[in-house]
């Protein structure tokens, strides 16, 4: 791992657009200067998640220190984790995170700018559940 | 190096996500802790989702206050992104 990269985040959803929607909006947040990748949809474009979609933003968004990834619900947290399974160069960078996918989003991607490591960017995500709107 | 600071600014327009995400950022670079206090409630700078809960707003009074080394340069980064919040925008 490159100490002087920054995290990279992944956001797999079941809808490409939600994944992009929440991507776009991390960014905007942060100030935009990390790799946030939406891996959203089914290789077809339907709803549900890709593996091989998940594979390919993964290695989009890794820039040497790591990635978080996030899953929105059910199954998309089993793509991810069958991926990891057979992966093992794959899983020595990632991290899984249970977080909100909107917030934990954001959370994530404002501690990866602000040069957050890979724990403290998981952190952050996982952190999102005790956050409250107002 | 004071290991406490403290400043107040008044909002000149709602504290929206992407300054709460710039001070956040900008709060991160600090080894000090750092937080906000606004309404009779805080928050931890270094957190975007705490900045946002605050839900503090234009004419508010909000205190940014930190304990460090670094609290000095670590409460006028925040307060200098807390005073330019309209320009930033939502």
């Amino acid at each position: 791992m490159n100490p002087d990269g920054t995290v990279g985040i992944v956001l797999v959803s079941h809808s490409a657009a939600l994944a992009e929607g929440a991507a776009q909006l991390a960014a905007q947040i942060s100030g935009g200067t990390v790799a946030v990748v939406p891996a959203g949809g089914t290789d077809d474009g339907d709803l549900g998640t890709s593996a091989e979609k998940v594979r390919q933003a993964v290695g989009q968004a890794d820039r040497g220190a790591g990635v978080v990834v996030l899953p929105d619900l059910g199954s998309a947290v089993l793509t991810v984790r069958a991926l990891l399974a057979d992966d093992d160069d794959l899983a020595a960078s990632v991290e899984l995170a249970d977080a909100p996918f909107v917030e934990g989003a954001v959370a994530a991607t404002v501690a990866a700018v602000g040069g957050g490591g890979v724990k403290a960017v998981l952190s952050a995500a996982e952190e999102a559940w005790h956050a409250r709107k107002f | 190096m004071p290991a406490s600071s403290e400043q107040a600014v008044k909002l000149d327009g709602d504290l929206h996500a992407r300054p709460a995400g710039a001070l956040a950022v900008a709060a991160a670079r600090f080894s000090a802790s750092v937080s906000l206090s606004a309404g009779g409630r805080r928050a931890d700078a270094k957190s975007v989702l705490a900045v946002m809960g605050l839900g503090a707003t234009s004419g508010q009074l909000v205190t940014v206050s930190a304990e460090g080394p670094d609290a000095g340069e670590a409460v006028a980064a925040v307060a200098a992104i807390l005073g330019r919040a309209t320009e930033v925008g939502t």
